[in-house]
């Protein structure tokens, strides 16, 4: 939960994009953007780091989501001692309450994978909320929305998730205590960054054209958001919301390290929290500590790579072979010329708007 | 528990040319200049006191090798060495190594003894517990420690009834002294607990008359007072303390050079203020540290690798038993103030994982019951009874103790009967302190497995301490009293006592699950009271019969009293069953050890 968020730097990025979207626009006004975007590109022209990203998060899910239904031990299951070293039985030994460490990573994985979805949710959810509504509608209502949105910025996100998770674990709602009570909040004190950069992208889109054609057509607000300007967001929410669940999924592994994770819950965190309290690195225990940092390491290195493969997909200036394709549309365009040369200037004139 | 050996072999010429091979090497070392706290020396050869794997370190050089390190005791900045304060720094808290306070007796926890301290004999007649002071005490400012000082120290709680001496009079009804080396304390008739005063005598410091005569002046509270001076009767004086460490200077005018057999060969201890437990074992596994109280889970690990760390025992459990950390039911909550339930709970718990796993195997299979099946309180358990009477784990039985009672399984998995759900119920013990932190999640998950309802929960550790002392939690995890010449009474007066039980709210001392019973009082005068052994052992077994029908508490393991581990880098002859002259103690008879230690290097 550092300071510097990927997501700013995105918005920079993404405004690109939509420069490119704009002229797709002027293009052909009644057609969808992304239609119009992937007939432009050709289809998903999908780069090999997508497919490394992709192997990574499905290599994890696979795990979390499918592995505890195959895997011989429970995570609540005492099959040995404290850190009993590994074993044919137990590739990874045990852990400090003589768990099976394979068990319990791939059912605390699947916890910090369900938090990180859910968090991600609802600051996504909330983040774009508030973004599409103060980009769009403007005035005076933008000024309030964006200066919660500041005032929240500024709080320490951190300090914040502390002091409501130590209330949490003291709560009587029974539900709030497990994984869901923390995803929750960090998915309550992580949305604003996300809610700046909705912003900036809705009031740019707010001045489209369409949106006017949409107005004059008598349609409502609620239904220009959400049939205007949210399908032109979607390819940044998406990343968006992919970093979201990354950063939750490291919020809750530090919270759950300092031991303010949810209690009775097994997640990578908590698998952190329990190897330093019982001195795991002191004791040369690493397959208590080592495997937990692993996952976090992969899914979050998974995700992050997945976001910018995204980013590579939706922004045409950001794709791979752009050398080359321009070289080749040179080539084209050069080849068109030498045609013009022996075709009528009537024609001339169509040709270099398709070639454009 | 192992047997404790004799004294072991007088050590032989062999070991002799191997210490003064081990000195050769650490001089030649030292002339190099080159720092030598290395945690891996070579074989000790047949000395004495060093690591479990025989081996010991060369020896550190320069003003570090005349230096103990010590950890363990203090983990916030030394800031007051006022010890009626309640954030007084080490070595001025109550009860921790003497070296700067002393009492007048002091508590072996391996034999069970009341050895002499600043008091030289006593005598228990009836109830008259009659103390002789040493000859030529005296305090670190150069005047003589006499009885007065003692009756003075028990007068403050008088002059003062906010500190904590003020709660010692109520088994004692005068203090007298007859001449300056003698002090005679009348024992409470109604209360009879000798053995009661005899374990504050032997927990309490004896503070100077003329210092703290003109404290109290300004000070009528005397935790407000402000102090980086102290003056003690010790060995030791505070020269330096900071938020990083406190150092303690060796005051080589100590009245008990002869009492105890010489001056430490060490001129200042210093106890460096560590951040965490992990920073602290780091430390001492890398061979900084000279000795230590901390939890180091598997510490036969250390001495595997070579480290020339030692403990008490030489086997598992390593540490000597000394506290029972109890697992305290709330007695006033609905379903938890049936004891049905509290037994079933009983039968849940899987001690011996929480032995193996929690506690490290630092703990021998706990019984039913209040009293420790060694040690000192060995001889008053009736084993046979605590197994048949009592409870084992048994997740099937707790089930059936349940059903029994009139609860069903609810479709959420829970029992319940009448409208009183299991649960669901918070255990509560401070963050942590992990060896407590891990046995509570263990127990939750035990009784989840038998459809009682429960979830940890670990606030910081001052909240944690008004919970339970306001009986405002569930279950708790916590400790009460530690071998001492008081238990095994102390422990059923603290956990059952109605003699002082609080509403709920209002800060208790003891009984703090507020168990309430007509006849308790009554047997825990009788067992007091008791004036002979077998007396007092029928007492004791009819008490221990009251708790097992009732469980208001669950033992879930034995701990050590202090966590005594030492890296044999710079000294040897460290106290271990083998060469026992001194018990695992810091505190108590903890400090002969200090007056016997052996440097390395010389």
């Amino acid at each position: 939960m550092s300071g510097i968020n990927p997501l700013s730097e995105l918005e920079a990025e993404t405004r690109n994009t939509n420069v490119a979207d704009a002229t797709s626009v002027l293009a052909g006004l009644t057609t969808h953007p992304r239609r119009a975007k992937r007939r432009r590109s050709g289809g998903f022209n999908v780069s090999g780091r997508f497919w490394v990203a992709a192997a990574l998060v499905g290599f994890v899910i696979l795990m979390a989501f499918i592995g505890p239904l195959v895997y011989p031990f429970g995570a609540g299951e005492k099959v040995g001692g404290l850190y009993d070293n590994p074993s044919a039985t137990h590739l990874l030994g045990t852990d400090n309450f003589g768990h099976d460490v394979i068990s319990v990573l791939m059912t605390g994985a699947r916890n910090s994978l369900y938090n990180g979805l859910v968090a991600g949710l609802v600051a996504t959810a909330i983040g774009v909320a508030i973004g599409v509504l103060a980009g769009y509608v403007g005035g005076w209502l933008e000024e309030l929305l964006m200066g919660i949105t500041n005032v929240v910025l500024a709080v320490p996100a951190i300090v914040v998730l502390i002091l409501i998770s130590i209330s949490l674990q003291n709560t009587s709602v029974g539900f709030l205590k497990g994984i869901m009570g923390l995803a929750l909040v960090i998915g309550f004190t992580s949305w604003p960054w996300t809610a700046r950069a909705v912003r900036a992208q809705a009031s740019s889109v707010a001045t489209r054209e369409h949106i006017d054609i949409a107005k004059l057509s008598g349609a409502r607000t609620p239904g220009i958001l959400w049939r205007d300007v949210l399908p032109y967001l979607a390819s940044y929410i998406v990343m968006a919301f992919v970093l979201q669940v990354a950063g939750a999924i490291l919020a809750e592994a530090s919270l759950s390290m300092l031991g303010l994770g949810p209690s009775d819950v097994v997640s990578l965190g908590v698998q952190l929290h329990w190897a330093i309290a019982f001195q795991a690195v002191g004791s040369g225990a690493w397959w208590a500590f080592l495997p937990p940092t692993i996952i976090l390491t992969l899914v979050s290195f998974g995700l992050l790579l997945l976001q910018s493969s995204l980013d590579e997909l939706f922004n045409p200036r950001l794709r791979r072979g752009k050398r080359k394709a321009m070289k080749a549309a040179a080539e084209r365009r050069a080849a068109a010329a030498a045609q013009l040369q022996t075709q009528p200037a009537g024609l001339a004139a169509g040709a270099e708007e398709v070639l454009a | 528990m192992t047997s404790i050996n004799p004294f072991g072999a007088p050590a032989s010429r062999r070991g002799f040319l191997a210490i003064a091979g081990a000195a050769a090497i650490s001089v030649t070392l030292a002339a190099c200049g080159k720092s030598t706290n290395s945690g891996s020396g070579g074989s000790g050869g047949s000395a004495l006191g060093i690591g479990n794997n025989g081996k010991k370190g060369n020896g550190r050089s320069g003003t570090a090798a005349d230096t103990l390190f010590i950890g363990g005791f203090q983990w916030g900045p030394a800031a007051n060495f006022n010890p009626f304060s309640p954030s007084a720094a080490w070595p001025a808290q109550g009860n921790v190594a003497q070296y700067l306070y002393e009492t007048p007796l002091r508590f072996n926890i391996v034999t069970g003894e009341l050895l002499p301290g600043l008091a030289k004999s006593y005598k228990v007649d009836g109830l008259k517990v009659t103390l002789t002071f040493q000859d030529g005490a005296k305090w670190s400012d150069g005047q003589p420690l006499t009885s007065a000082d003692f009756a003075y120290t028990y007068q403050l709680g008088k002059l003062d009834p906010t500190n904590s001496i003020a709660g010692l009079w109520t088994d004692i009804d005068s203090i007298e002294t007859p001449d300056a080396t003698t002090a005679v304390v009348n024992v409470n008739t109604t209360r009879k607990n000798t053995a009661v005063v005899l374990q504050n005598i032997a927990q309490t410091y004896v503070y100077p008359q003329h210092i703290w005569s003109e404290v109290i002046k300004s000070n009528p509270q005397l935790s407000t007072y402000q102090t980086m001076k102290p003056v003690g009767s010790g060995p030791f004086s505070v020269s330096a303390a900071d938020q990083t460490q406190v150092v303690l200077t060796r005051n080589d005018s100590y009245w008990g050079k002869t009492f105890y057999g010489g001056s430490p060969v060490f001129s200042k201890v210093i106890h460096p203020i560590f951040k965490s437990n992990d920073d602290a074992n780091l430390q001492f596994q890398n061979g900084q540290m000279d000795v230590m109280q901390t939890f180091i889970p598997q510490i036969w690990k250390t001495w595997e690798n070579g480290k020339p760390i030692g403990t008490y025992l030489k086997a598992s459990p390593y540490y000597v038993p000394g506290s029972i950390p109890m697992f305290i039911i709330n007695t006033t909550k609905p379903g938890l103030n049936d004891p049905a339930v509290r037994k079933a709970m009983a039968y849940a718990i899987d001690t011996a994982s929480i032995a193996e796993t929690a506690m490290s195997g630092y703990s021998d299979k706990v019984v039913a019951s209040l009293m420790m099946p060694s040690g000192s309180e060995a001889k008053y358990l009736d084993k046979a009874k605590a197994q048949s009477d009592g409870w084992t784990y048994d997740a099937a039985k707790a089930e059936q103790t349940l059903k029994d009672a009139g609860y069903t399984k609810g479709s959420d998995g829970i029992y319940a009967k009448g409208g009183v759900r299991l649960g669901q119920w918070k255990l509560i013990t401070p963050t942590g302190w992990t060896d407590w932190n891990a046995a509570l999640t263990i127990v939750a998950k035990n009784f989840k497995a038998i459809g009682i309802d429960a979830v940890t929960y670990f606030p910081q550790a001052a909240d944690c301490t008004t919970q339970v002392q306001n009986g405002q939690f569930d279950c708790a995890c916590w400790y009460v009293a530690g071998a001492s010449p008081a238990t095994p009474w102390q422990r059923f007066s603290d956990v059952m006592s109605n003699v002082s039980i609080q509403p709920i709210g209002k800060a208790a001392f003891n009984n703090y699950g507020r168990f309430k019973n007509d006849q308790i009082d009554g047997m825990l005068q009788t067992a007091a009271a008791a004036a002979d052994d077998a007396s007092k052992t029928t007492a004791l077994q009819a008490l221990d019969d009251l708790y097992r029908q009732n469980v208001p508490s669950i033992p879930l393991m034995y701990r050590p009293d202090e966590f005594y581990q030492y890296a044999a880098v710079n000294f040897y002859n460290w106290p271990d069953e083998k060469n026992n002259y001194a018990p695992p103690m810091f505190r108590g008879a903890g400090n002969t050890w200090i007056y016997k230690l052996k440097k390395i290097g010389s």
